[in-house]
């Protein structure tokens, strides 16, 4: 950008008053010095007020100093005078964005072709839907940018609110406006209006599904396997191809010590998603408990092909070393219960 | 004193005349964390009539904030630890100051341990503070005396739980001292957003346990390092004693706040090995540190070895650890039912006693959350809960009637039969109020209770292990949390009208009573 600008400074003509400012302002940006660049480059614009390039570069110092509403000023001007200035289409539209601007950033950010930009810019109007093809564009070239990961999490979240709003607001008594209510209430730690209209939601419509696996949830985060057990039950009953429904049911009665139950339902968790590393640990724990070391071992080893660090893998360490002191095999029973320290020492 | 409609639970809630003491702890806006973990409680036969009497620990006053030098205002009658004598017919008295109890110090009350360690056969009393701790002598004559500077027993920093045992087996009862955080009243911190509440455990650091060796002239001697105690740093609350791998040494098992229990094992040259994790019992069943606060210490299976139960926050579940033999336990929280009978509880003092005398012991837990604030922080846990019971049915624990009890904030729990009707009675202390009472309300199974006289071993027969049927008892004052139990051996007979009652005595001499009639409290003493 810079070179463009230069070029324009020579296609002008110029005197050698404004020339020096020129050289001058120039030379203290190089050097970090934008209150002298921005006091130089104004004193350009003064002396030669149809200058583009000298509006030009008195925004972008400030844009460098992100001093973005002094910077707006002098670049709408630029443009005004040379709408094809390079480079000052963005500068002026992340000025206006930084500053909440949305809505006039966004033709300055189209012209500059910035999907990123852009996307967060059309986020921030209410644009949604537009908003996210350009930032689901934009993370396709930067899939790991934190920015990019965090603006296109906001806009799905904003479409799903914007759904579940409609969804209240026309459809105030119905089961899934309450299923959703419960479901909110119980991300937000309030159990008990998330119980409420849960329950709500299964009054109007008993074979709702996810609203008893929800109520499970907030009966087994308050340790109420009982209650919790029931719901997996019923949500198994509604869905009986729910691996998630058949894992909460088996560690819900696992809990509640009814090991014949858990080994059953974490059994057929693993047949409907084969492999899962949390339901492997749960089911090698049940057959421990039900005396089937080897079988438990074998579970645990599959556990841990999968996980090498977390603390699921600490955890299949742990109950590894019990079942090798079980068998008498002391040396593995160290080394399992070696490597479950080193994993707690230095949890990832 | 005590009748009971058929009904009844088998604990129910009286209310004795002239036991009145309410426990202050001062909460403030400061949320010391001091304020939410006292007091104890002790059953204990002072003056040996033959009725348990009952001693409970005060907090004391704590200025909002505390400035400069700090006075716990002990000397207010309202902040004084209480002895409360049992009358004839089942009222108390209150002896504190006759007794010579009202001196509690500048500390901040914690726990209480009970033992005879001067062998003169009358019980005396160890009360943990944050300060210094006290030992009072019984003199025999219905008052005590001070002697916490020549004892050598003052330890210091913030102690919790502690207990006489007889480690070396000389004879002598020595005293093993839990202490809880590197923590002072003046630099305390604030914790939790948006609400302050009490700090977790983890914001401080870990202080090392002390054990007092006795030296058998009234004196003590600080063995915590030499015996490898002082070698481990916990955030000590409970603690409790048994011999878990059948050596004829006492063992210690340490109930630590967020961080891996301690089991020493005895070695039996006056030195311990911590072991808890090798043993089993240091962790959850998943590895994970818990909030260790009681613990009971005793064989709930009836299968001749020792096991463990340990108390902690909700959502953790008590931890029972099976003892399997070879030195292993096994985490059986879940196999037994207990996980899901306490996983929403918050539990403190705690037994392991046969309340309805049917040959297996049951649980009882003092319950409620640490946190006074803690349904604005988890909408589905609860400050105050009622106390638990559970039954225990052939090694499975199911959900026992205590009738309608009050949610409190339970700590303390102290075990022993208040009116010597063979049925196993409760005090429990709530923080901040008034204990509470749980008659036993007896039912037609027999019972023996045994109180042990040593000889050779120390007078209270602490260590002696008893068997009678297929039941095992150890005698031992400590367990719970905080708090100190009858030192009879209580067995409940179910329909057996006499047993056979096989006992070790810590000096290894064995007794056997062959047909030892049922329904009544036999003295034992320790033959020559």
């Amino acid at each position: 950008m810079m070179a463009a600008l230069l070029s324009l400074w020579l296609a002008f003509q110029i005197t050698t008053d404004v020339k020096q400012h020129v050289e001058a302002g120039l030379a203290a940006k190089r050097a970090g010095d934008l209150d002298t660049a921005i006091r130089e480059f104004r004193r350009v614009t003064e002396l030669a007020p149809e200058l583009a390039a000298a509006h030009v570069n008195l925004g972008a110092a400030y844009y460098q100093k992100k001093d973005y509403g002094a910077a707006v000023a002098p670049l709408r001007k630029a443009l005004e005078i040379n709408p094809d200035l390079p480079g000052a289409h963005e500068m002026l539209g992340t000025a206006l964005l930084a500053q909440g601007y949305a809505a006039d950033a966004i033709p300055q950010l189209e012209k500059a072709r910035s999907d990123a930009l852009l996307g967060v810019a059309l986020l921030e109007a209410g644009r949604v839907r537009e908003a996210l093809d350009k930032l689901e564009a934009a993370l396709e070239k930067q899939p790991r940018d934190p920015d990019l990961l965090y603006y296109v999490g906001q806009a799905h979240a904003r479409l799903s609110r914007d759904a579940f709003d409609v969804l209240v607001a026309s459809h105030p008594d119905s089961a899934r406006a309450k299923q959703l209510l419960g479901e909110t209430a119980a991300a937000a730690g309030n159990r008990e209006a998330a119980e409420k209209h849960l329950q709500a939601a299964l009054d109007a419509r008993p074979d709702l599904r996810g609203a008893h696996f929800a109520l499970g949830e907030l009966y087994l985060g308050s340790g109420d396997y009982e209650r919790a057990e029931r719901e997996f039950r019923a949500e198994a009953g509604l869905s009986p191809g729910s691996a998630a429904a058949a894992y909460k049911l088996g560690l819900a009665a696992a809990n509640r010590g009814e090991v014949d139950i858990a080994l059953t339902e974490l059994r057929r968790a693993n047949v409907l998603q084969p492999g899962m590393p949390e339901t492997l640990l749960e089911l090698a724990k049940a057959t421990a408990a039900n005396g089937d070391l080897v079988t438990a071992e074998r579970l645990l080893r599959q556990v841990l092909e999968q996980e090498q660090d977390s603390s699921l893998a600490g955890s299949a360490h742990f109950q590894l070393a019990q079942i090798y002191r079980k068998l008498g095999r002391a040396p593995d029973a160290d080394k399992e219960m070696t490597r479950f320290q080193e994993i707690r020492r230095h949890p990832r | 004193m005590l009748s009971f409609a058929a009904q009844s639970p088998q604990l129910q809630l009286v209310q004795p005349a002239g036991f009145d003491f309410k426990h202050r702890n001062s909460p403030t806006t400061q949320k010391y964390l001091l304020e939410t973990m006292g007091g104890g409680v002790a059953l204990l036969d002072y003056n040996n009539d033959g009725l348990l009497d009952i001693f409970l620990v005060n907090g004391g006053k704590l200025d909002d904030p505390v400035k400069g030098p700090v006075d716990f205002h002990r000397r207010e009658s309202v902040f004084w630890n209480r002895l409360y004598r049992q009358n004839r017919d089942g009222t108390f008295t209150d002896v504190t100051a006759s007794a010579g109890l009202s001196d509690a110090g500048n500390n901040y009350g914690m726990g209480v341990a009970v033992g005879d360690y001067d062998n003169d056969g009358f019980p005396d009393l160890y009360v943990t503070n944050y300060g210094h701790n006290t030992l009072y002598h019984n003199n025999g004559d219905g008052t005590f005396t001070e002697v916490t500077a020549q004892a050598g027993v003052a330890a210091g920093g913030w102690s919790a739980s502690a207990g006489f045992f007889d480690y070396d087996n000389d004879g002598r009862l020595d005293l093993f001292v839990t202490r809880y955080l590197d923590w002072d009243i003046h630099r305390n911190i604030l914790c939790g957003t948006p609400f302050h509440s009490y700090c977790r455990p983890d914001k401080f650091a870990g202080v090392t346990n002390a054990l007092f060796h006795n030296e058998g002239d009234g004196r003590f001697r600080d063995v915590s390092v030499t015996a490898g105690i002082g070698g481990v740093k916990g955030k000590s609350l409970g603690v409790a004693f048994n011999d878990y791998d059948g050596d004829g040494f006492a063992d210690i098992f340490v109930a630590n706040d967020g961080m891996e229990q301690f089991l020493f094992r005895n070695k039996g040259d006056g030195t311990f090995q911590e072991c808890a994790l090798d043993a089993g019992v240091a962790l959850s069943e998943d590895g994970k540190p818990f909030a260790g606060m009681g613990v009971a210490f005793a064989d709930y299976d009836n299968d001749g070895r020792p096991d463990i139960l340990v108390t902690n926050l909700a959502l953790e579940k008590y931890a029972v650890y099976r003892n399997e033999g070879g030195g292993r336990f096994q985490y059986a929280s879940l196999t037994t039912g207990l996980a899901g009978l306490t996983a929403g509880s918050s539990g403190w003092g705690v037994g392991l006693y046969d309340f309805r005398n049917n040959g297996r012991k049951d649980v009882f837990a003092a319950q409620g959350h640490v946190l006074d604030n803690v349904e604005k922080i988890h909408s589905g846990l609860r400050y105050l809960e009622p106390p638990a019971m559970f039954q225990n049915r052939e090694g499975k624990f199911t959900k026992g009637d205590l009738g309608n009890p009050p949610a409190v904030a339970g700590r303390g729990a102290a075990f022993g039969d208040l009116n010597n009707d063979g049925y196993v009675d409760v005090v429990m202390s709530v923080l901040g109020g008034h204990p509470i009472v749980f008659a036993n309300r007896g039912a037609a199974n027999h019972w023996l209770t045994l109180k042990l006289i040593g000889v050779h071993s120390n007078r209270d027969g602490a260590g002696a292990k008893v068997k009678v049927g297929n039941q095992w008892a150890y005698a031992t004052t400590s367990g719970s949390y905080l708090s100190a139990s009858d030192s009879r051996l209580h067995f409940g007979l179910g329909p057996e009208s006499e047993a056979a009652v096989e006992i070790v005595w810590p000096s290894g001499r064995k007794q056997l009573l062959e047909h030892a009639a049922a329904d009544r409290i036999l003295t034992v003493r320790e033959p020559e």
